[in-house]
């Protein structure tokens, strides 16, 4: 008896102790490996073969095998092109005015609006907002593009402009940047969506009902409660588009082509590298633009790193210190 | 501290990166002709790009077909055909290629414009095919009926790197029954064509006709002129139209003239300012362009003769109503009494290297190609998408000559002139159309458009003639 009370409490006051190799040991390194492969090789490898491509005259007349090193050329080339100063305050502008008004934005409101309303309404509003972002790009931007025609193609032109006697013309020059910004806010909204609805549900329901029988307002709430609760998806999300936004093109290639003031940085390096009508690829100045939005993601990511002290959520949880 | 040494690291890194040797920079061979023998059986790939594989153009790929009967029997081998006609614009279909060239998977035959050639050739993709117009023509009989001038088409630092397959002319386009409505009398509008011809209708003219039709109030505002609503080779026309040099015939540099461009700019303000254009015309969608010039009453348009064939092979109208509608000449000059001209830009047959297939059959593919060049299979070509001739005896041939369109521009040939084939001619032609564009719209006037394109020219092309 006194053997095993002595037994039991040994238990009770010491860990139980595991092979020391497990944590210092060649185990993690086989934990690790295959996340390490995918980083490196998708990863790392792509940014430094874009800065070696980028400091190469690499270009469909060189081919992948008679190019030849230029170290910086391409990158004083593009500092004294008259298009780099415009791309770049597009890109900025672009970036900053999707984010706001609809990635996060929109979301945030959307996620408000449909976690206050009737449960199965709520869904499927959010359902609708999810269309954009399930439709092939193409059509989504070709239904853009007959929205925006000009009579009697065109459907805003015809059915509202025209009757009202207002422009008539195609709409998508005139407006182009409004329509990038529109067309790429209407898909992201719903990512930032979805996570401000799961975590806004998320809420203990107890601190949600207590703050409104505490008297608070709706508005209240979500000023003191809600907002405060979802910082860290708020952050993430602002993060996460921010890069994300830097680095996409597609529906903008499709749009416009990059015409009409709206050649963001990415288009512009994906038409000088790879999009020419008469087929003159320019890799190596392509690489370059490319190596400069790789450079603005790094540090737009640690600033965002540092700023919002993303270290903190990844401190180890404070219950095994005890 | 460590901070410290992690970002000396990066640097480090970065350094090695921008100042390697070119070690890993090799060398290639320029490609050359191999006499091989040929394989009991093999497959030959071609791929034609800008084609929809049921669309008008689905002959440049197809007639593959019959060339490698003729080919098997002569030499008694088993030819596999891979006809691909790609729906990929030029754009995509160049990048498709090159990707292909560069893996070592090009198809053996490539179908694509003429102003490839610099480019392809200065790869490594292609192989010159003889080093003269002379030894071309006396390659094969089938080289010899190809009309003289389109060799120049395909010539490129003194060689033959391809063999003309279709030639586009590119008209103006007129509405004739809207001149009609404006007063022309039959015999006017019947002459017209004659009259751009001898540089007695300009394009100054043509704007105070389209102006004129806008304000009697039978040509809707915005519906005078219309243009290509997309980049494209056109745009040039506008720019020799006023005097504008291309390419310097004796270096082959290109060369930019920057008064012709300047008036070629003022030119497309002013169609603007007189609302005989919609500001935002580039960007209409090609479906809405085509609807709209045939079925919208569009007074002037310019287009490709292809486009003939396609409007009736969408269904936009049948070839009596085009006739009955549509009237066409070549571009008016901008300059009175010069002659108006049209860009021909041939569809070119091009044979890839050994390095960019793999294979050494580069002088099967000349054959195929030469049993490609017939009579019958180019005027069938032609006839069914619009594309004049590039051979002497199409002209005499009884299907060619039956087709009342392709007749009308048999003119077209003493006043046509070829993009020139050099390697950064793209380049050349994307700064004029986007300042182009910036001074249609009026975000830039004519000379600010002018600068813009010098400045920008002048970094990315460093041989550019600039007068």
């Amino acid at each position: 008896m006194k053997d095993s009370e002595a037994r039991s409490g040994t238990a009770l006051t010491q860990a139980p102790q595991f092979p020391r190799r497990l944590n210092t040991g060649p185990a993690w390194f086989w934990f690790l490996l295959p996340a390490g492969v995918i980083t490196l090789v998708f990863f790392f490898a792509p940014v430094i073969i874009t800065l070696v491509i980028s400091a190469t005259n690499m270009s469909t007349i060189t081919g992948l095998t008679r190019w030849e090193w230029v170290g910086f050329g391409n990158y004083e080339r593009l500092l004294s092109l008259p298009q780099t100063v415009r791309r770049f305050w597009i890109t900025l502008r672009y970036v900053l005015f999707t984010l706001v008004f609809f990635n996060v934005g929109m979301a945030l409101l959307i996620a408000l609006i449909t976690t206050h309303i009737p449960r199965q309404l709520g869904t499927f509003f959010r359902a609708v907002w999810l269309l954009p972002r399930i439709t092939p790009v193409v059509a989504y931007v070709f239904m853009w593009q007959i929205m925006a025609a000009a009579p009697p193609h065109g459907v805003i032109t015809s059915n509202i402009l025209e009757p009202l006697g207002g422009p008539t013309g195609n709409l998508l020059p005139a407006n182009a940047f409004l329509f990038i910004v529109l067309v790429n806010g209407f898909i992201g909204a719903s990512f930032g969506m979805i996570i401000f609805t799961s975590a806004i549900e998320s809420i203990r329901q107890d601190i949600m009902v207590a703050s409104l029988v505490d008297g608070a307002s709706k508005l209240q709430r979500i000023r003191y409660i809600i907002l405060p609760q979802i910082r860290w998806p708020l952050l993430f999300v602002t993060t996460y588009q921010t890069l994300s936004l830097l680095t996409s093109y597609e529906q903008i290639l499709v749009l416009t082509g990059g015409r009409w003031g709206t050649e963001v940085w990415a288009l512009w390096a994906f038409n000088v590298g790879l999009d020419d009508y008469y087929g003159f690829f320019q890799y190596g100045l392509g690489a370059a633009i490319a190596a400069v939005l790789v450079i603005m993601g790094i540090l737009f990511a640690l600033l965002y790193m540092r700023y919002f002290r993303f270290n903190e959520l990844l401190h180890e949880p404070r219950i095994d210190v005890l | 501290m460590l901070a410290k040494k992690r970002g000396i690291g990066f640097c480090l890194a970065m350094a090695m990166v921008f100042s390697l040797p070119s070690v890993f920079a090799g060398g290639a061979a320029e490609p050359e002709i191999e006499d091989v023998e040929l394989p009991s059986e093999l497959e030959v790939t071609l791929w034609s790009g800008n084609a929809p594989p049921d669309g008008v153009d689905r002959y440049r790929a197809l007639n593959l077909v019959p060339a490698a009967e003729a080919v098997e029997q002569k030499h008694g081998i088993s030819i596999r055909t891979n006809p691909v006609s790609d729906p990929a614009g030029w754009g995509d279909f160049s990048r498709r290629y090159n990707l292909a060239a560069e893996a070592g998977e090009a198809p053996d035959i490539v179908v694509s414009g003429h102003t490839d050639v610099g480019l392809w050739g200065a790869a490594g993709y292609i192989v010159p095919i003889a080093d003269s117009v002379e030894e071309v023509q006396q390659m094969y009989p089938q080289f010899d009926d190809v009309i003289d001038t389109l060799w120049d088409a395909v010539t490129w630092r003194g060689q033959i790197w391809g063999v003309p397959q279709d030639v586009d002319g590119r008209p103006m386009y007129f509405n004739k029954i809207l001149l009609s409505e404006m007063g022309w009398s039959a015999q006017e509008i019947a002459d017209l064509p004659e009259r751009i011809r001898t540089g007695d209708f300009t394009l100054e003219d043509m704007i105070a006709t389209a102006a004129d039709g806008v304000e009697q109030g039978v040509v809707e505002p915005g519906h005078g002129f219309w243009h290509r609503p997309a980049p494209g080779g056109d745009f040039v026309q506008f720019y020799r139209a006023y005097g504008g040099e291309i390419q310097d015939a004796d270096s082959g540099q290109l060369v930019l003239e920057t008064e012709p461009l300047r008036e070629k700019y003022d030119f497309f303000r002013r169609i603007v300012e007189k609302d005989l254009t919609p500001r935002d015309i580039v960007g209409t969608t090609w479906d809405v362009w085509h609807d709209t010039v045939i079925n919208h009453d569009v007074l002037f348009f310019h287009g490709g003769a292809w486009m003939w064939a396609g409007w009736l092979d969408d269904g936009l109208a049948t070839e009596d109503e085009l006739f009955e509608r549509l009237g066409y000449g070549l571009i008016p000059s901008g300059i009175p009494g010069e002659s108006g001209h049209t860009l021909y830009h041939p569809i070119t047959y091009m044979v890839s290297s050994r390095d960019a297939t793999g294979r050494p059959y580069q002088q099967l593919m000349i054959e195929l190609i030469a049993h490609m060049t017939t009579t019958e299979l180019n005027t069938r070509h032609a006839v069914e998408s619009a594309h004049l001739a590039i051979l002497e005896s199409q002209l005499d041939d009884p299907d060619y000559l039956a087709d009342q369109f392709l007749g009308d521009l048999g003119y077209f040939a003493e006043y046509a002139y070829f993009a020139p084939n050099h390697p950064q001619y793209g380049q050349f032609i994307d700064a004029l159309f986007e300042s182009m564009v910036d001074a249609e719209r009026g975000e830039l006037s004519p000379d600010e458009a002018v600068d813009e394109v010098v400045a920008r020219l002048r970094m990315e092309i460093p041989d550019l003639i600039i007068r």
